[in-house]
Order: C-alpha cells, then sequence, then structure tokens
C-alpha cells in the first residue's frame, strides 16, 4: 500500500516533465517547420532578386551543379538593370501600366462606391433581384470568356486602347459587394439626423457615409492596384501596339528573345515590379487579406 | 384656384418620391452597365457564336450552322484532353491545396517564433503575379542545369524532365499554382480558426483529450463553413490556371498540360476559329455551373451552413 503510494508520488513529478519536454520539443518542431515554410515560400522571389544581380551567363552557369554560388552571386553586376532601363526601355512599360491601374482604381472606386452605397441604402424596385444578379458575375472569370469579351472589345473599337486595359474588369461584384457591407455597418442613425437636418442623398453619401467607410476604400485600392497590376493574360491579347504594352507583358516578352538569352534582364524586370508590390502587400496585409477573404465570399 | 394647387401639390408629391427613388438607379448604372456589357454580355456572344460559321480570314460571320461547331470540337482529342486536364486541374489542385492551407493555418495560429515571416511569404507568393511566377519557376524547371534538378542532383536523387515530361508536365503547373495560391485558402482557415473561442480548447483540455482528438472534434467542425468557402475559391482558381500554361509550357508537350480556357484560346487566336472557339467556351462556363451546383448542394450540409 505504501511503497505504491510512494511509486505514484515519485511518478507523477517524472510524468509532469516528461509532458513539459515533449511540449517543448513540439514547440521547437513546429518552429522549425514554420522556419522551413516561409524559406520555400520566399525562396522562388528571392532567388529572381538574386539572380537579377548576375550576368546572364552567370546565372546558366551557376544553378547547375549546386554550389554556394547558386543562391549568392559572388560576382554581383547591376549590367541587368542598366539593360532593362537602357535599351529595354522597361519604363515606358511600367508607365503604362501605372496609367492602367490608375484608370482601374480610380473606375472602381466610383462604381463600386455609388453601386454598393445604393444597395446598402437607398429602396427602390428590383434592388436585391439586380444585386443577386450582379454578384453571379463573380463566378465568370475572365480565362473563361476570354475570346467573348475580345470580340466585344473589338466591335466596340478599343483594341490596342489604354481604355481597353482596364475598362472590362474596373467594375467588379466583388468592389460592390466589399462596399455594400461597409455601409451597412454603418449605423442608421448618423444618416437619419442628417436626413432630418434637410441633407439630400448625396450630400449625405460624401459627407456622411464615405468618411465612415474609409478602410474599406482602402482595401478596395489596394486590391484593385494589385489586380492592375498583375494582369497579364487580357494584355496580351487586346494590346497589340508595343509602346503602349504594360510591364508583365514586356517581361515574359524577353523569355523569348531569338537566339539571345535575356535571363539577367528578365530576373531584373521581375524584381523591380514584384519585390516593391509584395513588400506592400506584407506591410498592408490587413486590408489585402479582408480584401481577399471577403472576394471569397462574392 | 383649389384645383391648382392641388395639382400642384399632386406634381411636388411626386417629384418628391421621384428624387426619393431616382437616385438609387442612378448610382448602380454605372455598374449595371459595365458588368451587363464585360461580363454578361460576353456569356450571350459565347452561346450565339457557337452556332455560327465564319469567315476564316476576316472573321466575320457567314451564317448559322447549328450544332457543327460542337459536333467538331467533340470529335477532336484535344478537346477531350482539354476537358479531362481541366478537371484534373481542380482535383489535383483542391486535394494539394486544402489540407496543405489546413496545415500551415493550423501551425501559423500557434504563434510560434518565425510566423510572421512565414505568413509574409505565403501573402507574398500570393500577391506576386501569375507571370512572373511563371517565369521564375520556368529558370527552376529548366530540365537541362535547372535549380531543381540540381537539387535532385546534389541529394543524390534522378533529375526530372518536368515540363517536358507526359505526365509530370500538368503536375508541374499545378506544383506551381499550388505554392502561388495555398495562402488564400490558408487565410480564410485562419480567420476561422481565430474566432474560434479558446474556451472551447480548455474545455477539451479540461476533458483530457489529445490534439489530434481537440483537432477533429472541436476544430474541424468548427472551420466547416470557411472550408465551403474554401472549396468554392479554389474550384474556380483551377479552372482559371490559364497563364502559367501560356508561359510554361504552351499546352504541350502534346497537349498535355491545355485545358478548356487554353484550348478556346487557341482556337480562336491561333486557328482562327471563333465557331468552335465559343462552343468550347459554351463547354467551359458549364463545367463551372455544373461543378458550382454541385457543390452548393454538397456544402448545404446536416443543418444547412
Amino acid at each position: 500500500m505504501s511503497t505504491v503510494a510512494s511509486a505514484a508520488a515519485s511518478a507523477r513529478p517524472r510524468r509532469r516533465r516528461s509532458a513539459a519536454t515533449r511540449l517543448f520539443s513540439a514547440r521547437t518542431l513546429g518552429t522549425v517547420v514554420v522556419i522551413l515554410a516561409g524559406i520555400v515560400f520566399a525562396f522562388p522571389i528571392a532567388l529572381a532578386a538574386v539572380y537579377s544581380l548576375k550576368a546572364t551567363q552567370d546565372i546558366l552557369s551557376d544553378q547547375y551543379p549546386l554550389s554556394l554560388a547558386s543562391f549568392i552571386p559572388l560576382r554581383p553586376t547591376l549590367e541587368n538593370y542598366q539593360t532593362v532601363f537602357g535599351p529595354l526601355n522597361f519604363q515606358n512599360n511600367i508607365l503604362n501600366t501605372l496609367i492602367a491601374a490608375t484608370g482601374q482604381v480610380v473606375m472602381a472606386v466610383v462604381c463600386s462606391t455609388l453601386a454598393g452605397y445604393a444597395f446598402a441604402r437607398l429602396r427602390f424596385p428590383g434592388r436585391d433581384v439586380i444585386f443577386s444578379l450582379l454578384l453571379l458575375a463573380s463566378f465568370v472569370s475572365v480565362e473563361a470568356i476570354l475570346v467573348p469579351l475580345y470580340s466585344i472589345t473589338q466591335w466596340l473599337g478599343l483594341t490596342s486602347t489604354y481604355v481597353a486595359l482596364f475598362l472590362p474588369f474596373a467594375c467588379n461584384p466583388f468592389g460592390i459587394y466589399l462596399m455594400r457591407q461597409s455601409f451597412r455597418e454603418i449605423p442608421v442613425e448618423l444618416e437619419e439626423a442628417a436626413r432630418l437636418d434637410g441633407a439630400n442623398v448625396w450630400r449625405i453619401l460624401f459627407s456622411i457615409a464615405i468618411p465612415n467607410v474609409l478602410p474599406a476604400l482602402a482595401t478596395l485600392v489596394l486590391i484593385q492596384f494589385i489586380w492592375a497590376w498583375n494582369a497579364y493574360l487580357w494584355p496580351v491579347v487586346i494590346m497589340q501596339d508595343p509602346g503602349k504594352q504594360i510591364a508583365q507583358v514586356a517581361l515574359a516578352n524577353m523569355k523569348s528573345f531569338p537566339n539571345f538569352p535575356m535571363d539577367g534582364p528578365l530576373f531584373a524586370g521581375a524584381t523591380v515590379i514584384t519585390i516593391p508590390l509584395v513588400i506592400m502587400a506584407i506591410f498592408l496585409q490587413k486590408y489585402y487579406v479582408r480584401g481577399l477573404s471577403s472576394s471569397g465570399m462574392k | 384656384m383649389p384645383t391648382a394647387i392641388r395639382t400642384s401639390r399632386k406634381r411636388n408629391g411626386r417629384m418628391a418620391r421621384l428624387a426619393e427613388v431616382l437616385p438609387g438607379p442612378a448610382m448602380i448604372l454605372p455598374a449595371v452597365v459595365a458588368l451587363g456589357i464585360f461580363q454578361f454580355l460576353p456569356l450571350v456572344v459565347a452561346v450565339v457564336n457557337s452556332f455560327r460559321s465564319f469567315n476564316p480570314f476576316n472573321q466575320s460571320p457567314t451564317g448559322w450552322v447549328g450544332l457543327a461547331n460542337y459536333d467538331e470540337i467533340f470529335s477532336d482529342p484535344g478537346f477531350q484532353l482539354a476537358f479531362v486536364n481541366t478537371i484534373a486541374y481542380i482535383v489535383i489542385m483542391l486535394a494539394a491545396t486544402i489540407p496543405l492551407a489546413l496545415f500551415l493555418a493550423v501551425l501559423l495560429d500557434q504563434r510560434l517564433p518565425g510566423s510572421t515571416f512565414a505568413r509574409g511569404a505565403i501573402v507574398a507568393a500570393l500577391a506576386a503575379s501569375e507571370a512572373v511566377s511563371a517565369l521564375i519557376w520556368n529558370q527552376l524547371y529548366d530540365p537541362r542545369g535547372g535549380m531543381f534538378n540540381a537539387i535532385l542532383a546534389a541529394v543524390g536523387l534522378p533529375e526530372q524532365p518536368f515540363l517536358i515530361g507526359d505526365t509530370q508536365s500538368l503536375l508541374s503547373i499545378a506544383a506551381m499554382s499550388v505554392w502561388k495560391d495555398v495562402g488564400l485558402p490558408m487565410l480564410i482557415f485562419l480567420a476561422g480558426l481565430q474566432a474560434i473561442p479558446r474556451e472551447l480548447y480548455e474545455a477539451a483540455a479540461l476533458d483530457g483529450a489529445g490534439p489530434w482528438r481537440t483537432f477533429r472534434n472541436v476544430t474541424l467542425p468548427l472551420l466547416r463553413p470557411s472550408l465551403v468557402v474554401a472549396l468554392f475559391m479554389m474550384t474556380i482558381t483551377a479552372t482559371r490556371i490559364f497563364t502559367p500554361i501560356l508561359i510554361l509550357t504552351q499546352g504541350g508537350p502534346n497537349g498535355a498540360t491545355s485545358n478548356l480556357a487554353y484550348y478556346s484560346y487557341r482556337l480562336n487566336f491561333e486557328f482562327m476559329a471563333p465557331g468552335a472557339a465559343s462552343a468550347s467556351v459554351v463547354c467551359m462556363l458549364l463545367v463551372i455551373v455544373v461543378i458550382t451546383i454541385a457543390q452548393t448542394w454538397l456544402a448545404r450540409g446536416p443543418k444547412g451552413v
């Protein structure tokens, strides 16, 4: 009896200690896995930045077989950046991307704010039916309707114009849904008070409603900007004027320069248009993630 | 005199009612017009053009051909392959991203050291463009002297053909898409996990439930709404795989990586066959509709989520 009790007494602390070591080792293991996952996900983009500092010949010769030189620019050079911003005139493509992105952001903000507010707060016949119909459009991706969208844009006479780059996507169900949800979260009393003071709908929208949804507007601007910045497929199809071509397409064209490997400039261009964007998305993660998750609820 | 007053009052009343009702339609007008022209009209155009024949040189419609365009693509082995591949991309993407995203979300939810870094890296992959991602992975996948084969050789494993392999090419494109897009379901799961009350975990611990049982009986059932959203989003994402195909393989080798979106694109822009291309677009839209309806039906769940 007493031996059993003493055995139990001596066993208890040992078991607790082993549980503690197990917890500790689980945390250590978890930390290792977390850091490994981070490295795996960061690797391709980081490697592009490393490659951008290597001469094209070094990129091709260093990566195989594996050595320290595969991961680190042992003979760093800025010649790729000089090529990209010199003879390739990549800054012109970046300017075109900025034009298209600005157009898309401005149109998306105007369209989504107006429609979002009307669907959230105003009463008019057919409101809910129209809203549900518009949301259905979120199942239609540009990849699916590329061919008919091209015919329509061509028929409108917009082929190879700046407007064609952003017009078809500037107004999308995601933005309308996001703004509608945000307007609905404003307490109705705020607007009621203004209405009793004699303010009309437009005054209420601009002086009360919009100032209360600025975080949602930031989300909308950020997401639309990233979408416009990253667009590739539609510009490939609709923009046949190389002088107005956007950066993503100009970059991909470097892959197939006839008889001349352009790996160095390609990675320099990729770094220029990716690293700032990615850093922006990481720092504005709160808005970015909010936008992504509501684009899923659309 | 009294009638004049009455009519003017009546008119004022009507004007006031109009002023109250009008702003709504006025505000949604830009959205309705834009979505009508660029989202809904393409669906109509695709259906209409799928029943027409076209002049191959100037692409103008030449007449109605009934179901001839459909007959043409259905008898094309390229279409059959693209159809099967479309489903394969969806199945592979769902099977890979959903468990991986769940694993990563549970891991990051522990707030271990390094979580901020890992989360940042996953968001970075998500924010990078598909074109840039494909261009980088193109280098990594290079069968002669790419980084992946260099790593395989360094650890003594046989080198792989990746994008030029008959069966590996589709998997290689899917792997790149998993790297790029797994952040989306992961962020959804992370938000879902953070909404689960901590007391539930404490109660489970008091009942003596281990980590696995807690996960099975507490975490998973409460994540069900997030799971449904993630499934929907990843299905749409998988049907959208296109840019990587265009940049990495152009549908090859022998159509092994082509899907319906890419097949329609080639018919229209390379083979100058808008009628057959439209028929293929209609088929792809039908696939999306059928899958969406099936998922909605499956996602109703026992209590309807």
